[in-house]
Order: structure tokens, then sequence, then C-alpha cells
């Protein structure tokens, strides 16, 4: 049975999470996008990164292109299957399988 | 503990939407450069047709229209994820059925004059890109917008120079259109 991922629910965490699995195929998605993509401002989208990295949820590689510095956020597996687990979990809410 | 039913589905909805959104700005960030390529296309062609005679028209834009579908094929599948294996033909289809819009239009309605000619392709692309930003991806409504309104005022207002005024206005403002993308 899906159960609720509170560390995922919170609102910007779960769209970070939802740009980041909507992006799984692609290359990671760079800080800046993520960031127009959520409409959080950075130091607010950095600390919820930082979170969903401790989690084991989020994967950050910091690299420079050129002299510029670049910050690029993919979803690590075990990222993938909670979010796909929390989905599930809502769906099941929404259908009444569970809870209400 | 659990979540309400509403609760529920506002998340859903809150995924669906940065989803979307997600696909829209990579859609914009791809389509950039290959606008860009487009503006540079129109400018090209646009001076040829101010500095060269009629008869080499039609071979200026077709070199320049079959460059300009390759480097869309290529720049499109170079979004990785973006434009999917296969997705190619819809480009091609899609500009070949805009081409054979432009000449049954142009067959059909016989303009009167070579300035009204030059100015249409501008008119044409401009709705298409209108009908895009109405339906899919808003920052094409302004880009059609601004492409159709740019070539009425050339065609009333500039005709002694209108394919510099074409090439200028309508390729400068598709390339920095495109930078304006690739920006999002």
């Amino acid at each position: 049975m899906a159960e609720l991922d509170e560390l995922i629910h919170q609102p910007l965490r779960l769209k970070i999470m939802a740009a980041l699995h909507a992006e799984r195929d692609a290359d990671p998605l760079e800080f800046s996008r993520l960031k127009a993509v959520t409409q959080a401002t950075d130091g607010n989208l950095g600390s919820h990164l930082t979170t969903l990295e401790k989690a084991g949820y989020v994967e950050i590689a910091k690299d420079f292109v050129g002299k510029k510095p670049r910050t690029r956020v993919a979803l690590t597996p075990t990222g993938r299957k909670a979010f796909r687990r929390h989905v599930d979990y809502l769906r099941a809410v929404v259908e009444g399988v569970d809870g209400d | 503990m659990g979540i309400s039913k509403s609760e529920a589905a506002s998340a859903l909805t809150d995924i669906e939407s940065t989803a979307g959104r997600s696909r829209l700005l990579k859609g914009y960030h791809v389509a950039g450069p290959i606008l860009m390529v487009w503006g540079v296309i129109w400018a090209l062609g646009y001076s040829g047709m101010g500095l060269l005679p009629s008869e080499q028209w039609g071979l200026i834009w077709l070199v320049l229209d079959v460059a300009g579908v390759v480097a869309t094929i290529l720049l499109s599948r170079g979004g990785k994820g973006a434009a999917k294996a296969g997705q190619g033909w819809k480009i091609v289809a899609g500009v070949l059925a805009i081409l054979a819009f432009y000449a049954a239009t142009l067959t059909l309605f016989q303009p009167i004059s070579i300035d009204a000619t030059i100015a249409y392709p501008g008119v044409v692309t401009g709705l298409v890109y209108a009908g895009i930003g109405i339906a899919f991806a808003p920052r094409y409504l302004w880009i059609g917008g601004a492409v159709f309104a740019a070539s009425l005022v050339g065609y009333f207002f500039f005709q002694p120079w209108l394919t510099f005024w074409m090439a200028a206005v309508g390729g400068g403002g598709l390339f920095v259109a495109g930078l304006w993308l690739r920006r999002a």
C-alpha cells in the first residue's frame, strides 16, 4: 500500500520533485530552470534541495561552464521511487481507496 | 498521518501544473536556437531579395529553406528528451503544410504587387506562431503578433525598402525572440 511521504508532501518540495520527475529522461535540471519552474527564491529552493539531497532523493552536481558556476539537480533512483509511491498514495486518497 | 481527499487532489493538481510548466520552459529553451536560425535565414533571404535580381529569388529561398528545415531537425534532436525519435517528420510535415498553404493562397488570390508577395510570408508566419501561442505556449502569441504587425507596417509604411525592412525587423525580430525563448 502506498503511503504519504511527508518529506515530499511539503508544497515546494513537491514542486521540485514534480519538475525533476517530468525531466527524468533528460539532462539534469539547472538550478535557474528549477527556480523558474517552481517560482521559488534562491534561498528557499536551496534549503529544500539540501533537505531532499540529505534524504537521498536528489543529487546535486556543481561545476563550471567557462568561468560561470553551474548547479544541476537530478532525481536519484530512490527519489524517483519515492515520488511515484507518493503520487500513488495521493491517487488512492482521491479515488477513495484510503483516508478522507 | 493521512490527508483529506481535497488536499490530495490539490497536490496532484500542483504536480500536474509544475510538470506542465517544466515541459513548457524546456520547449522554449529548445525552440530558442531554432527561431534564431530562422531569424538569420529571413535576414539573408530578404537581404538577397533586396540585392539580387528577382530571377534568383526562388533559388535563394529554396537553398535557405532547406538549410532551415535541416537545422530545425538537428536542433530539435539536440534537446534530449524534448523531441523524441520520430518527431522529425512532424516538423517537416508542418513546414511543408505552411509552404503549401502559402503557395495555394498566393495562387488563388494573385497579389496585385510584388510587395504584397514579399510581406505575405510574415503575415502567415505571424498567424502560425499566434496559433501556437494561443493553443500551447503563450510566448509565441507575442512573437506571432509582433511578426504579423511588423510585416503589415513594412507593407504600408516602408514599401520602398520592404525587403530590407523584412530582413531587419522580421529576421532581427525572430532572432531576438529566439534569445528570449532560450533564456526561459
